[in-house]
């Protein structure tokens, strides 16, 4: 999996590629992590190209989403297709984090 | 399992994953299964194998993972995943609230609900000191 960053304004966005699981999960989770140290605590993850995401890949988003919002931030997930779509359906994490259509909406509310 | 074509075995760890996932989406390939079907393969594989790899064996005693595969009809892989590890039923866990918050969310057991949902025909023996979880994928399940 490879990680695309993009900071726009106080936000970043990560632009996922590949397959989140459970050799690469921890990648993630410590980007994510690198960048709660440098102080953002909006995350705006783009899903379009993950083909694939296990419930490892799955425990590293809510244990990043939790460690955010402790911190009065927030994950959003934007652009979830196939697999990923359905895993995120049947687990119903769907609810927990709804799903915007494009990166623009994502950083858009709230 | 009726009618097995190959068998795998490899050690129950992480590593594993690669050369058993490699394993039976060569068997999805010769059943002519569709592409989205194989990554649905690749994510049954997953949870039932770092199962076995985090919780079967006790701590450093090492332990086996068997993976095999038939193909009953074209467009159908049945697959049959073995251990010798502690006894464990995953269609006896209970379903994970799935309405909770995320603060109160469970962090286990979404790989066990994954798989109950994605394989058709999960069934689970205990078989003179082995597990054995079989499922079935096909082209319309």
């Amino acid at each position: 999996m490879t990680i695309e960053q993009t900071q726009v304004g106080t936000k970043v966005v990560l632009h996922l590629v590949g397959r989140m699981d459970a050799e690469n999960a921890n990648q993630f989770e410590k980007h994510c992590e690198s960048c709660i140290s440098e102080g953002f605590t909006s995350l705006v993850v783009d899903l379009e190209d993950l083909a694939y995401i296990s419930s490892m890949g799955l425990r590293s988003v809510v244990a990043i989403a939790l460690k955010l919002r402790n911190k009065g931030g927030d994950l959003r997930l934007c652009r979830l297709t196939g697999l990923v779509r359905q895993v995120f359906e049947i687990t119903r994490l769907n609810q927990v984090f709804p799903p915007h259509d494009s990166v623009e909406s994502a950083l858009m509310e709230g | 399992m009726p009618g097995i074509s190959q068998s795998l075995t490899l050690v129950a760890r992480a590593e594993s994953l690669g050369p058993a996932t490699e394993f039976v989406t060569k068997g999805a390939r010769e059943a002519n299964l569709p592409e989205s079907r194989i990554g649905e393969l690749g994510l049954l594989i997953e949870e039932i194998l770092m199962n076995i790899a985090l919780y079967a064996y006790t701590e450093g005693a090492g332990g086996i993972v068997t993976v095999s595969f038939s193909i009953p009809r074209p467009g159908e892989l049945a697959v049959e995943i073995g251990d010798q590890g502690v006894e464990f039923d995953p269609l006896a866990v209970s379903p994970p609230d799935l309405t909770l918050d995320l603060a109160q969310r469970p962090i286990g057991g979404l790989g066990i609900h994954l798989l109950k949902s994605f394989a058709k025909s999960l069934t689970y023996r205990r078989e003179q000191g082995w597990n054995r979880l079989t499922f079935e994928i096909s082209t319309n399940s």
